[in-house]
């Protein structure tokens, strides 16, 4: 009679040993541990991404020829237009760098940007991340800053081999300097904490008290520049409320963030380039 | 066997049933203990309850308090005087860093173990060691963000540690906006490292009317409201400040914001347990509007300024009392005093006697300005302007003494009063003093209050002004009171001291025919306006001294004003009375010169009194020097009325 009760705990017995060994393992081991689990587990992420990929392929080669012909008059349009905006942009490097020059300023940290694609989105009340396929592999860093069309999607947070994640700028963990658009005082951005089903919200603090805004005239709010890990100008959000806080010094606010932040396939790391040493 | 059987258990029973006494009475003994200890333990648990939960409650939770921003102070129309800036700071919650102090404790006693060092540090020594470690690594991290070189100081972190150890340690202070937001995205959000903002006074409009606003110091005794919980909890508090000076010293209590806070729980080695059991936001404090114009008190400022005099200038709403402009120079620069003053600045303050508001605390005699109050005095007290005259030969003996007159470098001829007011002509007031009295004389400057303070609202007004009469100079110098010092105080020379606002609110009182005129620092747009005794004059008398006022400024003493083109104010017309004097200062003889002035003599609204303190021999006369300041605040008076009204500020969302 004992015995077969025994047989029946024993499950129980096991996990709850598995349970009271993971406590005294070592912290080195279980991170060892778990960097092993999840390269183990990134080739099968990264093959269901490229399935996935196929899948959408197909499914595009499935689109008319006179859509494929719109498409590609679209993009002849687009190209034509982002050629004078190159233009325009190597215009005014040129003559940052020869006011640089002048004022013997340091040159600029500058960017790579790494494109990738997203393998996994992961989202929950306590933190919104997403899996991108591109990792150590390709010079991606810890804390380099991600964008997208629309904006600022986040920073990486971890870096595999083959793998990184993003924590969005949803999440509370992400801190920012930002500024509202045509004003250059920093204030702070802080994700919230956004339920899934919900659209994702953040925080503002320390907002000028001359700052005014309304759900109908909201204001933009971009990066900075002035952290030092985002560059400056790239969209945030949109600050739809204010209200003072009791110290009377600031005020703090709700951005609300683009919905395309729950939806993104592709995005781009900004690896920041190591700076040359000045010549001799 | 038996037998053996029933004798033992027989014996047995006999040995058990015996009846012990000294058993029985451990038996009691016992219960007596247990009854006393169970006793003990319901009286505890049922009756002393409250006092262990609030022994408990003192021992397990700790107040931090939070002071609340200052108010913002305001001039009638709007324009920031005073106001507050953030301050951001670099701090490191030590409470929060215990595991990392421990580690490190055990780190640094191995290593002195491994070594087998002799020379064995004390526990305390090697946890010093320990915190110093650790938060040292805390600052580098902030060194390497900021590109800075900061150090730290092992004796303020340990003090910081023993005695405020839940309250933010201060790594880096005054941090610039762009340090700050390099440190927002490079800390992590869970750090122990936090950008910190605290409130400090700003002066967007730089240092005007310093010592009329006054300056704040740090308050380490921050106060909660009455109802803030947890008063009998060890309790720790962040700095506040409290106003010294001017309306930040007298209004403290307004502008304090109200403190805030939170009531945490503490472990036996005082670390916090999160999150806080209550909390309060401090509050901003009450902003005032104060009756001070900055336009005018600007243009006083940099009029004064430019004499290189030390002095002071105040006008006055007549109507009202509302002071407009309060300035007092060599003031000091209120960015000194954050956040706080240092040494060599509050020498230099001291050395240029800048300290002294001598607005209000300043005592001058008040020269031939006080002619005023003699011509009333005697007026009032029947001496008819129409059939007296004065021969004016440049002297006169009175007594013993000869009396000279000072002003027009000659001879005035036969004058009369209407004219002797212009020409400041001092034969004739010796002559109409002598006439009146001193008696009433000093009765008269009483009654237009010059004998007390006039009650503004700031502190430290001075209570050292003097009107003389026989009973105080017997009283307080054992002599007689002689016709020269009767002639003296007709042209308010000798004991006679009065400070500039009360000469303002003279001329603002006389400039509505009236005794007393109360000065107002606060601006209220519904004040009524004042109207207290009249001074006790006929229209045609009162008229008569307007009328010698307005000949002063119109080819008097104060000609300066009409004659040189770049002094008119066209469509302004000024009734004015010069002064000068002379007082023995500790460094010597000074020219105190002097100009009081109200306008338009049409409908008086500005009343201004300018006092500035010359070198003896140089040119330091009232119309000379002190007018073109009372000039300038004239001119700007004259442009803000002519102004239309600013128009309304649209906000969206409001």
């Amino acid at each position: 009679m004992s015995a077969k009760r025994f047989d029946q705990a024993r499950p129980f017995l096991t996990l709850a040993l598995v349970f009271a060994a993971w406590l005294v393992v070592p912290t080195a081991v279980k991170r060892v541990l778990r960097a092993g689990f999840f390269e183990m587990q990134a080739p099968v992420e990264a093959s269901a991404s490229y399935i996935r990929d196929l899948q959408e392929f197909w499914s595009l080669k499935s689109r008319s020829k006179n859509e494929l012909i719109e498409a590609g008059r679209d993009l002849i349009h687009l190209n034509a237009a982002y050629e004078v905006r190159l233009q325009q942009d190597a215009d005014l490097r040129a003559q940052l760098d020869r006011l640089g020059r002048l004022l013997n300023l340091p040159a600029p940290e500058g960017y790579r940007a790494e494109a990738a694609r997203v393998v996994r989105r992961d989202f929950s009340g306590w933190w919104q991340q997403l899996v991108i396929r591109k990792g150590s592999n390709y010079g991606v860093t810890v804390g380099a800053p991600v964008i997208y069309a629309g904006g600022v999607v986040g920073c990486v947070r971890e870096v595999h081999a083959y793998t990184s994640v993003v924590e969005l700028i949803s999440s509370p963990g992400v801190r920012i300097a930002a500024c509202l658009e045509g004003d250059t005082r920093p204030i702070s951005y802080q994700g919230g904490i956004n339920p899934s089903i919900a659209a994702a919200r953040g925080e503002v603090e320390y907002v000028p008290v001359d700052v005014f805004v309304t759900p109908s005239a909201p204001r933009r709010v971009v990066t900075s520049g002035l952290g030092g890990v985002f560059p400056g100008g790239f969209t945030i959000g949109s600050l739809i409320n204010v209200e003072p806080s009791s110290d009377g010094l600031f005020k703090s606010g709700g951005v609300q963030l683009d919905a395309a932040l729950s939806a993104l396939s592709e995005v781009t790391v900004l690896v920041p380039q190591e700076t040359p040493p000045a010549a001799n | 066997m038996a037998n053996q059987g029933s004798e033992r258990p027989g014996g047995l029973v006999e040995t058990h049933k015996g009846y012990n006494p000294r058993i029985l009475f451990f038996y009691f003994f016992i219960a007596a203990i247990l009854l006393a200890l169970g006793g003990g333990l319901a009286y505890r648990q049922l009756f002393g309850n409250d006092r262990y939960h609030e022994a408990e409650k003192k021992q397990n939770q700790r107040r931090i308090l939070v002071p609340g921003p200052r108010g913002t102070i305001f001039d009638r129309t709007g324009r920031v005087l005073v106001g507050n800036r953030p301050r951001f700071a670099v701090t490191l919650y030590l409470d929060q860093l215990r595991q990392d102090f421990r580690s490190e404790y055990i780190k640094i006693r191995k290593a002195y173990r491994a070594a087998d060092d002799k020379n064995l540090p004390t526990i305390d020594q090697m946890q010093r060691i320990a915190r110093f470690t650790v938060v040292r690594r805390f600052l580098d991290q902030v060194n390497q963000v900021l590109g800075r070189h900061e150090e730290l100081d092992s004796d303020e972190l340990n003090k910081h540690f023993r005695q405020e150890l839940l309250l933010p340690y201060i790594l880096l202070d005054d941090l610039k906006a762009e340090e700050y937001a390099r440190l927002i995205e490079h800390l992590p959000v869970n750090s122990p490292l936090q950008v910190y903002t605290s409130s400090i006074r700003s002066y967007p409009l730089g240092s005007i009317a310093a010592h009329t606003l006054g300056y704040v110091t740090g308050n380490d005794d921050i106060e909660p409201a009455d109802d803030f919980p947890g008063a009998d909890l060890t309790t720790f508090k962040m700095k506040g400040t409290v106003g010294r000076e001017g309306i930040e010293s007298k209004f403290d209590a307004d502008l304090q914001g109200e403190t805030g806070g939170a009531i945490y729980r503490v472990d036996p080695s005082g670390y916090r347990v999160n999150p806080p059991l209550s909390k309060r936001q401090p509050v901003h404090g009450h902003d005032l509007h104060t009756s001070l114009d900055a336009e005018l008190q600007i243009v006083a400022e940099k009029a004064i300024g430019e004499t290189e005099l030390n002095g002071a200038a105040v006008a006055l709403d007549i109507r009202t009392g509302e002071v407009l402009v309060l300035a007092s120079k060599p003031d000091y620069n209120l960015e000194d005093f954050i956040p706080r003053l240092g040494h060599d600045k509050a020498k230099q303050i001291n050395d240029q006697g800048a300290w002294l508001n001598r607005a209000v605390s300043g005592i001058y005699p008040p020269g031939s300005t006080f002619k005023i109050v003699t011509s009333s005095a005697g007026l009032a007290a029947g001496v008819d302007r129409d059939t007296f005259s004065v021969d004016c030969t440049g002297s006169v003996m009175v007594g013993a003494r000869r009396f000279t007159c000072e002003n027009g470098h000659g001879i005035h001829g036969v004058i009369a009063l209407t004219e002797a007011i212009a020409v400041s002509c001092d034969s004739f007031f010796y002559q109409f003093g002598l006439a009146t009295g001193a008696e009433k004389i000093s009765a008269m400057a009483d009654r237009f209050h010059l004998d007390r303070p006039t009650g503004i609202d700031l502190p430290y007004e001075t209570k050292s002004m003097l009107i003389p009469d026989a009973a105080w100079k017997k009283s307080r110098r054992d002599e007689a009171w002689f016709p020269g010092d009767t002639a003296n105080m007709s042209i308010g020379q000798g004991f006679i001291g009065v400070t500039p606002l009360q000469m303002a609110c003279f001329a603002a009182s006389f400039a509505r025919g009236e005794t007393v005129t109360k000065p107002y620092l606060l601006h209220d747009p519904d004040r009524p306006a004042q109207h207290t005794a009249p001074i006790g004059l006929t229209p045609a008398q009162h008229a008569a001294i307007v009328q010698g006022m307005v000949g002063c400024v119109d080819h008097g003493t104060a000609r300066i004003l009409t004659t040189l083109p770049t002094m008119r104010i066209p469509g302004l017309t000024i009734a004015g009375k010069t002064g000068t004097a002379q007082v023995h200062g500790k460094d010597g003889n000074l020219n105190i010169a002097w100009f009081i002035c109200f306008a338009p003599v049409e409908n008086p609204q500005i009343a201004i009194a300018v006092v500035l303190e010359g070198n003896v021999g140089e040119e330091t006369g009232g119309g000379r020097i002190a007018a073109p300041v009372a000039q300038a605040i004239l001119k700007k008076w004259q442009e803000t009325q002519s102004r239309p009204p600013a128009p309304l500020i649209t906000i969206p969302g409001k």
